[in-house]
């Protein structure tokens, strides 16, 4: 392993559009169409206004919702802000205004993960202790609450030495989850060098953050400068 | 003379053509049937498509301690005011979806149940940011146009009367033609952009009220509308609940039929025409809703040139509305509200027509305004169930050029400068 002193490295940590795990009463469930495993709580929120009726991704999705109970209640409180009324208020304008449609309004837990199981796109919510079998469950982050992480433990990237030699540098961009208890627990490359980014994702394993409540999500770039 | 009290409107008497009752009591045994079948299911399937079933049916009562109201004959209490309405749509594809609705309306002299196509749409959405829709369409002006006919989705049994008068619906409630549409998400920070553009072509139906208020002088309308077009861009803001928008409504009207010749009135009915020269409506809207509690306001102003009889007078009124409403749900069956709407009316008639038109434009009068003052109770039955209290307070009847809820019709003595209005409303939903 070469020496963590590089001459010319600067390694400028970006922290871009921190954002916070939900750890909520509900999970989101989807079919198993539906490609992405972690969205937003704003794609959400769009989903189930009928604002939108795909995933960032392009995949088509329909929401269901349960008709009351708690379960349902603790989901809009959590990613729309209101009450069951406001809701089915809003849906009624659509339908009577021909602009939407009011969507599937299913009686319990049961039902939900049945009907999302059997339903291309569907995706809906049950309670977090709720088994639930042939659906996936969605992590559902939410942008820009300001759970800024404090790194405390850096390690720097080793600079692979044919790159450096052949003046090969770059940026590379991170995708890393941040546990509870600050240890980095995954990170994914997404863009840049792949030589570079194994030598940073390398790194980044070994960062160590301040403690929080939840899991942060958070895109850094790392420059490779190699004068 | 030209203020003739002879009316060619056809009255609403309970005979009326048998045809048209006959169409009537289909569509109400429609929307009873499909809501026995709704209570059911709401959704059926056809060629392996959902194709959803929505209806409703309110009914009201007024009475006024005064003026007649609305066309009704409210100072003896009225129960003409009833509307209903049933749609159908689908989801026919992940992009593309269609529907149509069909509503009818009996308000005193208005409306006489005469059954009409309300919207029908087929929309294809592209992405988030943009969708086309096209057909008969409601049209997109304010908080509360394109819904102004479902009061169950709101506190109030009556939307302020200055910014969205219930005799006047015919004007703005739809178009024939064409919308672009979409929300542009400008960040957690700043919020969300939504936008309509629009193009296509108004009809009124004659059992509207601008044709009644027409019939007051002798006048018979056999057709109203034109061009509108306009746009509307409403700003979901960072902070939660609140939102504020602006829309712009362009139109190219054109009314034809027959009228008494004002200065040969014994010569008998003459052919009719006005057009608009210049007829636009600008409406800046706010809305705040924090818990239990919902703020609006709007303001609204249109302006009026016309072309009257067949170019020989002419007409420029200048309308302008604007309320403020709060409304709070106490418990889940359980909302009050209470609103400010005022509106005032300055109309001045150059050309021949001058002679029996002075300039009114002292909005002082009571004749030029109408101040209401209003408190409603609404109680939810159940969720489809609703009942309405309210109360009005009108000073002022704005019974100018253009109508504002007074008609001379049905105030044949003249008009008290105050009017206190009860409404009692029920409504059902499916």
């Amino acid at each position: 392993m070469k020496s963590h002193k590089l001459l010319s490295l600067v390694a400028v940590i970006v922290i871009v559009s921190p954002v916070s795990v939900i750890a909520a009463d509900v999970k989101v469930i989807a079919n198993g169409s539906v490609k992405a495993d972690m969205i937003s709580a704003s794609e959400v929120k769009s989903v189930f206004l009928e604002e939108s009726n795909s995933l960032r991704d392009g995949t088509h999705v329909e929401p269901v919702l349960e008709k009351d109970g708690p379960v349902h209640e603790a989901f809009l409180h959590e990613y729309l802000a209101g009450t069951d009324d406001d809701l089915q208020s809003y849906y009624r304008a659509l339908v009577f205004s021909g602009r939407g449609s009011m969507p599937k309004q299913l009686a319990s837990d049961a039902e939900m993960v049945a009907y999302v199981a059997r339903t291309k796109g569907a995706i809906g919510y049950v309670s977090a202790e709720t088994t639930v079998e042939d659906v996936k469950t969605l992590t559902i982050v939410r942008e820009g609450n300001g759970a800024q992480r404090r790194l405390i433990t850096r390690v720097e990237p080793d600079y692979p030495d044919t790159l450096k030699r052949l003046n090969i540098g770059g940026t590379v961009r991170l995708q890393l989850t941040i546990g509870p208890r600050g240890n980095v627990e995954t990170v994914e490359v997404l863009g840049g060098n792949p030589i570079l980014g194994e030598a940073a994702v390398a790194a980044v394993r070994q960062w160590v953050y301040t403690a929080s409540r939840s899991r942060t999500v958070a895109e850094l770039s790392i420059p490779f400068d190699s004068h | 003379m030209w203020n003739s009290s002879r009316s060619n409107f056809p009255i609403n008497r309970l005979g009326g053509r048998i045809h048209k009752r006959i169409l009537c009591l289909v569509f109400a045994l429609l929307c009873f049937q499909a809501a026995q079948f709704a209570l059911m299911a709401q959704e059926f399937k056809l060629l392996d498509r959902t194709v959803q079933v929505h209806g409703f049916v309110s009914q009201g009562l007024v009475y006024t301690n005064d003026n007649n109201w609305l066309t009704m004959n409210t100072s003896q209490g009225s129960a003409a005011f009833t509307d209903f309405g049933l749609n159908m749509s689908s989801q026919v594809t992940d992009k593309f979806r269609i529907g149509a609705q069909g509503y009818d309306r009996n308000l005193g002299q208005l409306g006489q149940y005469h059954p009409s196509l309300d919207w029908a749409v087929a929309d294809y959405r592209f992405e988030s940011w943009f969708g086309v829709r096209g057909g008969k369409v409601k049209t997109t002006l304010g908080l509360y146009n394109d819904t102004q006919d479902e009061d169950f989705l709101r506190t109030f049994a009556l939307l302020p009367q200055g910014v969205y008068p219930t005799d006047l619906r015919d004007a703005t409630i739809a178009h024939l033609g064409a919308d672009i549409y979409g929300k542009l998400s400008l960040g957690h920070r700043l919020g969300v952009l939504s936008y309509t553009v629009y193009t296509g072509h108004r009809s009124d139906s004659i059992y509207s009220g601008y044709p009644y208020y027409l019939s007051s002088f002798g006048g018979q309308i056999k057709s109203y509308g034109g061009l509108q077009y306009g746009g509307d861009l409403r700003w979901s803001t960072p902070l939660k609940g609140f939102l504020i928008g602006a829309s712009r409504l362009n139109e190219h009207i054109a009314g034809k039929g027959l009228a008494i010749n004002p200065f040969a009135p014994g010569t008998g009915l003459v052919p009719y025409s006005e057009s608009s020269r210049a007829d636009w409506t600008n409406q800046f809207y706010g809305e705040y809703v924090v818990g239990r509690f919902r703020i609006d306001s709007e303001y609204r102003r249109y302006w009026r040139n016309q072309e009257l009889f067949s170019g020989t007078s002419e007409s420029f009124a200048d309308i302008r509305g604007w309320y403020v409403s709060g409304a709070y749900r106490i418990c889940k069956r359980l909302q009050i509200g209470s609103y400010y709407s005022h509106y005032t009316i300055s109309n001045i008639v150059a050309g021949a027509l001058s002679a029996f038109y002075p300039p009114a434009s002292d909005t002082t009068l009571p004749a030029n305004h109408d101040y209401d003052k209003v408190v409603t109770g609404r109680v939810d039955l159940n969720k489809f169930w609703n009942v309405k209290v309210e109360v009005h307070f009108m000073d002022g009847y704005g019974s100018g050029p253009y109508p504002n809820g007074f008609y001379t019709q049905v105030n044949p003595s003249g008009f008290a400068p105050n009017t206190n209005a009860l409404v009692l409303k029920t409504s059902l939903n499916f």
